[in-house]
């Protein structure tokens, strides 16, 4: 079971991110579940100088761009690795 | 029917006003500019930029490196605001987290494109300099005033500034061709403006299309008004089309590039032309001029054609193409929306109560415009068209520049952001420096404009940037000598 936390505050480009980190999660068939994190002083949490940030299990993957599909996937095959 | 045709005129107040934005001159600055905005947060990595923000940079690096990084890497408020908590809580501190704060709204590339191309040139170089001087002094100014809290911040890592990243060459270059572009596209100068060859269309009917735009919109060209012309209708029909075509192309761009996406480059590529081009009508038909401006707009598009394939990844590209339409998605609606409403609006202010209240460069009027712009709050840009309409209604050039200062700065929303991030205090703080400050600017633009020479202006301006400093280094020493104790208390 993984943890997504979409970072931001609800800018197109977050919503693009969250779309495809879904549709990455659905193309590996893994469970997870999915957190929107909108408020700033708890994005602020982690190290990032613009959102959207994409957190995988509490790990910071990618932030201030839009990541590819693929690499999402591997980012999910990573923290599902390190899981088991 | 009194009622009626006063809604008439209003309506035609904003038709007209919103036809002299499309016009080919806006054109041929705002579409580029919006394509380097998106290209400046696609293709420059922002480590490059981020790294002389660390805690441990010195402050005469990282405070130009705060303004720079306001005016290249910041259009929109999903990197303002987290950047600016960044720099404040685990950067460069206080001091050029403001600066940085200061300096994007009101310096970066789309407003100064935008403020040049609307208003002049000169106006967008004031809105520059005195952006940079005086984000600067604020910075400096409240990092100073709060400088035992400052010392209280994390002292966490520094791993968040240490990231390394240059540019690539291709995508330097072709950042530089879309400033090139824009500057064909904008330049008055006689090689871009001159006619090099010209013919005629034999189109019936032109003539009357233009008589009946001028009966659409009637405007008063006394009043700087302008009407819309044949060319101009053409645009507004191209803008639709580019907008259809970028909604079916751009905005499913991460499922891979399709047939819309190219119509839409291409439409644009099609139009920056076409706006480059003069135009009359007659009854004959209608000629078309081929200025030094078209040829320069086409070497210019061939050449970012060529780049596109050949040097940029498509990754590149992708980020690029979104990025620009966000920005177009983001802003040009409410741009839309807003400059109609001005130009409704300025029908109904009587030119005499601008004049009177800031038709002169004093401090009443330079206030008058940055309270004004402190309590109003208007989307990214459309202060632009209002500061044109003050213009125009008679506002002097200093009480301008003043509310231009202060606008895009201070509005309820930002200062409730920040006042979240860094405490009230400082927040309000802040709002009163840059009132100040923007004063100020207005004051000393406006003498510039009244006739003062450059040289007092610099003296004054030197004289009092000195005088900031010597009071800054003075309090600096002596929190220096008797600080131990303070910040003791601070951190613990």
């Amino acid at each position: 079971m993984l943890v997504i936390k979409i970072l931001g505050t609800g800018c197109p480009n977050c919503k693009k991110v969250e779309a495809l980190a879904r549709q990455a999660v659905t193309n590996l068939g893994v469970e997870a579940e999915f957190i929107k994190v909108t408020d700033y002083s708890e994005i602020m949490q982690y190290p990032i100088l613009s959102t959207p940030g994409l957190v995988i299990n509490e790990k910071l993957v990618c932030a201030g761009r839009i990541p590819s599909q693929a690499e999402i996937t591997t980012w999910l095959a990573n923290a599902l690795m390190e899981v088991t | 029917m009194d009622i009626l045709s006063f809604l008439v005129r209003l309506f035609q107040g904003g038709m007209g006003n919103l036809a002299a934005y499309l016009a080919a001159h806006v054109l041929l600055c705002l579409v580029p500019a919006f394509y380097i905005a998106g290209a400046m947060t696609a293709l420059i990595p922002k480590a490059s930029v981020t790294r002389f923000l660390g805690r441990n940079a010195p402050k005469f690096i990282s405070y130009p490196a705060a303004a720079l990084a306001g005016s290249v890497l910041a259009v929109c408020s999903c990197t303002i605001v987290p950047l600016f908590a960044g720099i404040y809580k685990k950067g460069a501190g206080l001091g050029p987290a403001i600066t940085f704060l200061f300096f994007a709204p009101a310096a970066n590339i789309l407003a100064l494109v935008y403020t040049g191309g609307v208003i002049g040139v000169d106006l967008a170089f004031a809105r520059l300099f005195l952006s940079l001087a005086f984000g600067i002094g604020i910075g400096l100014i409240m990092a100073l005033i709060f400088r035992r809290s400052d010392i209280a911040h994390d002292k966490s890592t520094d791993a968040m500034f240490s990231g390394k990243g240059g540019m690539r060459r291709g995508a330097l270059i072709f950042l530089l061709l879309l400033v090139a572009l824009l500057l064909a596209g904008t330049f008055k100068v006689s090689l871009l403006t001159n006619t090099y060859a010209e013919f005629t269309l034999p189109i019936s009917g032109m003539d009357r299309f233009q008589d009946f735009l001028y009966r659409l919109v009637p405007y008063d060209a006394s009043k700087g008004e302008e009407g819309v012309t044949a060319q101009g209708a053409i645009l507004i029909g191209m803008l639709v089309l580019i907008g259809l075509a970028s909604f079916k192309g751009l905005e499913n761009i991460f499922e891979g590039f399709n047939l819309w996406t190219w119509m839409a480059m291409g439409l644009v590529g099609l139009t920056l032309m076409i706006a480059a081009l003069g135009m009359t009508p007659h009854a004959g038909g209608l000629d078309i001029r081929f200025t030094g401006r078209f040829f320069g707009v086409l070497l210019a598009i061939a050449l970012l054609v060529w780049l596109m394939f050949k040097r940029l990844t498509e990754d590149e590209l992708r980020d690029w193409l979104w990025e620009s339409w966000r920005f177009v998605k983001q802003i040009f609606p409410l741009l839309v929306v807003g400059v109609f409403a001005v130009g409704v609006i300025r029908v109904l202010i009587k030119p005499e109560w601008i004049q009177a209240l800031a038709g002169h460069n004093t401090i009443l009027g330079n206030l008058a415009g940055v309270i004004f712009g402190v309590f109003m709050y208007f989307p990214t840009l459309v202060e632009v068209p209002i500061a044109k309409m003050f213009l125009s209604l008679g506002m002097h050039r200093g009480p301008l520049l003043a509310y231009l200062m202060a606008d895009p700065e201070l509005s309820l929303q930002s200062i409730l952001i920040v006042s979240a991030i860094i405490g009230r205090l400082k927040a309000w703080t802040y709002v009163f420096w840059v009132a100040l400050f923007s004063t100020l600017a207005g004051l000393i633009y406006g003498s510039w404009v009244d006739g003062t020479g450059l040289g007092m202006i610099v003296l004054y301006l030197t004289l009092f940037l000195a005088a900031l400093a010597l009071v800054l280094y003075w309090v600096d020493k002596r929190t220096r000598v008797k600080g131990t104790i303070p910040q003791k208390a601070a951190t613990d």
